[in-house]
C-alpha cells in the first residue's frame, strides 16, 4: 500500500500566503462618564461596543510593554480610583482572548460588576478619586510589505512587522474569526498542516508577556519545528 | 539671632567665549565648616536653532514598521491639502509643536499651510482674558469684548483665503473663522489645547455655539473635553525626541552641565522641573526633600524658568530660596529659555524626577522625565495619571508626605526604580511621541474626508 508523507514543516508551501497587516487606531472620547462604580455599571450596560473593545483589547496594546498588573481600563479604575481591589482582580482575570464578541465580553464584566455591588453595595455610591471616561477607537486597517509563504518565510517577517501587527493578528483576531484562535494559528493549521504548533501558539499567555516577549515566544516555537 | 542672608542674582563674564552667566550668590555668615550653596553658571545667549528633523532620522527610535505605516497612511491623502492657524509662530507649546509638525507633514506629502492670526493689543488681552475664564478664572464678559473678539476674526477671515481640502484651528483665538465654512468645500476641525473642565459660563456659553460648526473637536485629554454636539477626538500632547530637551547627548555634557551647577554625580539627585509657581508646590517639593534627606544623604534640583519676568514667579522663587534655607545640598536654578539643552542633562544625570504639581495640564515634564527612562514620582493631577500608571510606569502621590515616601523607596530600590523607568520610556513611546501625533493626524484627515472607514473589529 502507497503511502504519502507530508515534507517536512520548513519544506511545506502555503496555497494561499499570510499577508501582514497592522491597525491604527484613533481615540474618540465618548459622552458617558462615571464618579463612582454605579455609575461605571450603567456605563457598561449602555455604552457602545466599541468602547467595550477600546478599554479591553485596546488598552492591552497600549500598554503592551508591561508584564503584570495591567490586564483592562475597568480593572485599573476599580484598583486605582475606587481602592476595590477584590473587584479589580477580578475583572483584571477576565482574559479577552475567551471571548470571540464583545457582546459576550460585555456581559461578563457588567455581571462582576453587578455580583460585586450587589455584595457590596455601599461601594456602589463612593466617588471615585478620578472619573472613568468611557472612549473608544476608530480602527484603520494597514497593510504592511510582509508576506509569508512558508514557515521560514513567516518567521522572517515575525522579526520585522510592530508590535501593532502582533497585536492585530493574534489578539484581536478572534473576533474577526469569532473563533478562539488567532490569524497566525489558523493559517498555520489550515495552510501549513501545523496543527500542533497552531494550539502551542494559542497558549501563549497574553498577560504575564509583553506583546514583545509574545513575538520571541513565537519566534522560539516556530523555529524549533524549522 | 538666626543667620541672616541675602541671595542676589548677578552676571559675571564665563570664559572667553564672549557667552555671559548668571551666578546665584549667597551672601552670608554660615559657619567655616558648613558647604556653600553651588554657584551655578548659566548661558545667557541663546544658541542657533538646529534644523527641523527628517522623518528618517526617527527609525532608530520607532523603528521602520511605524514609519511605513505613517507614509501608508499618508500616500492615500495624497493631493488633499491642509491649512493649520493659530495665534503665535513663537513662543508657547502650541507653535512649538506646529514648528515641527508641518515640516513632517510636508515631507509626507501632505501639504500643510500654517497661518497665524493677527489681532491689536486689545483683541490679545481679550484672548488672554478668555484664556484665563477658560481655566475657571474671572472675567466680566461684555458686548464690547465679545465684539472685539469678533471684529479681529472677521478681518483675519477677510485676509485669509481658504482652499483648502482640511482646516485645523488651533484654540480659541481664531476659532471664529468657521464663519467662511459655507464658502469652502473642506472639513474643519477645532483643537483645543487647554483644560476645558471648568470654564467660565459666559465665555464658554459664547464659544460653544461656534465650536459646534466644526466637524471635530480634539481636545488633550477626556478631562478636559465639553459635551458638544459633534464628535470629540482624543490627541495626547507629544514631545520631540529629536529636540534639544530630549534628544540623546553625550555623556561628557551631562556632567559639564552638572559641573556648572554645582551638582555631585556621586549622591542621588531628586530633579523637579518647571517654572517657579505655586501650583508647581516647589515648596513641597523642598519638605519632601527634607523628610528624605534624614534617611538619604541627596542632593535636590529645582530648575525652571519664569522668575525673571513674571512678578508672581519672583515671589515664589523668593519663597523656595526662604523654604531651602542654607542646605547646600539644594539647588535651584532660574534658567533661561533657551536651556533646552542644559535641562535635557539635567534630567538625564538625574536619579529620580519630581512633578508634585498640585493643578496641571499635560504634564510634559512628565513626559520628558519619562523619555529619560526615569523613575518618576507625579502629583495625580491633570494628565499627570495618563503618563504615570501607578507602581507600572512611575508612581502617583497626593501629598508632601507620599512624595517623601515614595522618593525614599525608590531610592532604596533601585531594581524597582529601573523597572518604572523602562516601562515609563515605553509608554512614552508608544504614546506620546511627535511620530504618534502626525499618525493621529492622517488619520483623523482620512476619516473626515470619508476616505476610509473605520473598521468594525468584529467584522470579517
Amino acid at each position: 500500500m502507497a503511502t504519502t508523507t507530508l515534507p517536512k514543516p520548513a519544506r511545506r508551501w502555503a496555497r494561499a500566503p499570510f499577508y501582514f497587516n497592522t491597525a491604527s487606531h484613533l481615540l474618540r472620547i465618548g459622552r458617558q462618564r462615571a464618579d463612582n462604580l454605579s455609575q461605571l455599571l450603567e456605563g457598561l450596560r449602555t455604552c457602545p461596543e466599541d468602547s467595550i473593545f477600546q478599554h479591553t483589547f485596546r488598552t492591552l496594546a497600549e500598554h503592551h510593554f508591561i508584564r503584570e498588573g495591567f490586564s483592562n481600563d475597568f480593572a485599573h479604575f476599580a484598583f486605582a480610583a475606587c481602592n476595590e481591589v477584590g473587584l479589580a482582580e477580578r475583572l483584571a482575570s477576565v482574559d479577552v482572548r475567551e471571548y470571540t464578541s464583545l457582546e459576550a465580553l460585555r456581559n461578563r464584566i457588567v455581571g462582576i460588576v453587578d455580583e460585586y455591588l450587589k455584595k457590596n453595595p455601599r461601594s456602589g455610591e463612593r466617588a471615585a478619586l478620578e472619573p472613568f471616561y468611557f472612549c473608544a477607537s476608530d480602527t484603520v486597517v494597514i497593510p504592511t510589505t510582509a508576506v509569508a509563504r512558508n514557515l521560514e518565510e513567516f518567521a522572517s517577517c515575525l522579526e520585522n512587522i510592530s508590535v501593532h501587527s502582533i497585536h492585530y493578528h493574534f489578539i484581536e483576531a478572534r473576533l474577526r474569526l469569532k473563533l478562539n484562535s488567532n490569524d497566525f494559528s489558523v493559517w498555520l493549521d489550515e495552510e501549513l498542516g501545523l496543527g500542533t504548533l497552531a494550539d502551542r501558539l494559542n497558549r501563549i499567555d497574553i498577560y504575564t508577556s509583553t506583546l514583545n516577549d509574545v513575538r520571541r515566544t513565537i519566534q522560539s516555537i516556530i523555529r524549533g519545528a524549522l | 539671632m538666626a543667620e541672616k542672608k541675602e541671595r542676589t542674582m548677578t552676571k559675571t563674564p564665563a570664559g572667553g567665549n564672549g557667552n555671559t552667566t548668571t551666578q546665584a550668590t549667597t551672601t552670608a555668615a554660615p559657619p567655616s565648616e558648613r558647604r556653600q550653596r553651588p554657584r551655578p553658571k548659566i548661558s545667557q545667549t541663546p544658541p542657533a536653532p538646529p534644523p527641523p528633523p527628517r522623518l528618517d532620522d526617527y527609525e532608530p527610535i520607532v523603528g521602520r514598521p511605524e514609519l511605513d505605516e505613517l507614509r501608508f497612511l499618508a500616500q492615500r491623502l495624497r493631493g488633499k491639502t491642509v491649512k493649520m492657524v493659530n495665534s503665535t509662530a513663537v513662543g508657547g507649546g502650541v507653535a512649538e509643536i506646529l514648528n515641527r509638525l508641518i515640516p513632517l507633514m510636508n515631507e509626507l506629502e501632505v501639504p500643510t499651510k500654517w497661518e497665524v492670526i493677527t489681532g491689536g493689543n486689545d483683541f490679545f488681552e481679550v484672548t488672554k482674558g478668555f484664556h484665563n475664564a477658560l481655566h475657571g478664572g474671572e472675567y466680566n464678559v461684555t458686548k464690547e469684548v465679545l465684539e472685539i473678539f469678533m471684529m479681529y476674526n472677521e478681518q483675519n477671515r477677510q485676509r485669509m483665503s481658504f482652499d483648502e481640502d482640511l482646516f485645523v484651528i488651533h484654540d480659541p483665538q481664531p476659532v471664529g473663522l468657521i464663519k467662511s465654512r459655507q464658502n469652502t468645500r473642506g472639513k474643519w476641525i477645532w483643537r483645543c489645547h487647554i483644560d476645558l473642565s471648568n470654564p467660565h459660563p459666559d465665555v464658554w456659553g459664547f464659544l460653544r455655539p461656534i465650536v459646534d460648526q466644526y466637524d471635530a473637536a480634539i481636545f488633550s485629554s477626556p478631562s478636559f473635553a465639553r459635551q458638544l454636539e459633534i464628535p470629540q477626538y482624543l490627541f495626547f500632547p507629544c514631545i520631540d525626541p529629536l529636540s534639544e530637551k530630549n534628544k540623546d547627548i553625550d555623556e561628557s555634557f551631562v556632567q559639564k552641565v552638572c559641573e556648572d551647577f554645582g551638582i555631585d554625580r556621586k549622591r542621588p539627585i531628586i530633579t523637579q522641573i518647571s517654572r517657579f509657581d505655586r501650583l508647581k508646590d516647589p515648596v513641597g517639593v523642598i519638605q519632601a526633600y527634607k523628610m528624605v534627606k534624614k534617611y538619604v544623604d541627596c542632593q535636590l534640583v529645582l530648575a525652571g524658568g519664569g522668575a525673571t519676568d513674571d512678578p508672581e514667579g519672583a515671589v515664589v522663587l523668593q519663597e523656595v530660596m526662604d523654604e531651602a534655607g542654607d542646605d547646600p545640598d539644594i539647588i535651584i536654578l532660574n534658567l533661561p529659555p533657551w536651556s533646552a539643552l542644559e535641562i535635557n542633562a539635567l534630567q538625564r544625570a538625574s536619579t529620580i524626577i519630581v512633578q508634585k504639581s498640585l493643578k496641571e495640564g499635560f504634564g510634559l515634564t512628565v513626559t520628558e522625565g519619562l523619555w529619560k527612562g526615569k523613575p518618576v514620582v507625579g502629583g495625580a493631577v491633570g494628565g499627570i495619571p495618563t503618563q504615570i500608571v501607578h507602581k507600572l510606569t512611575g508612581v502617583l502621590v497626593h501629598s508632601v508626605e507620599g512624595c517623601a515616601y515614595q522618593i525614599r523607596y525608590l531610592l532604596t530600590h533601585p531594581e524597582f526604580a529601573a523597572e518604572l523607568g523602562r516601562n515609563g520610556k515605553e509608554h512614552v513611546k508608544e504614546n506620546f511621541l511627535m511620530t504618534s501625533n502626525v499618525k493621529r493626524w492622517l488619520l483623523l484627515y482620512q476619516i473626515m474626508l470619508g476616505m476610509t472607514q473605520p473598521m468594525d473589529p468584529q467584522a470579517k
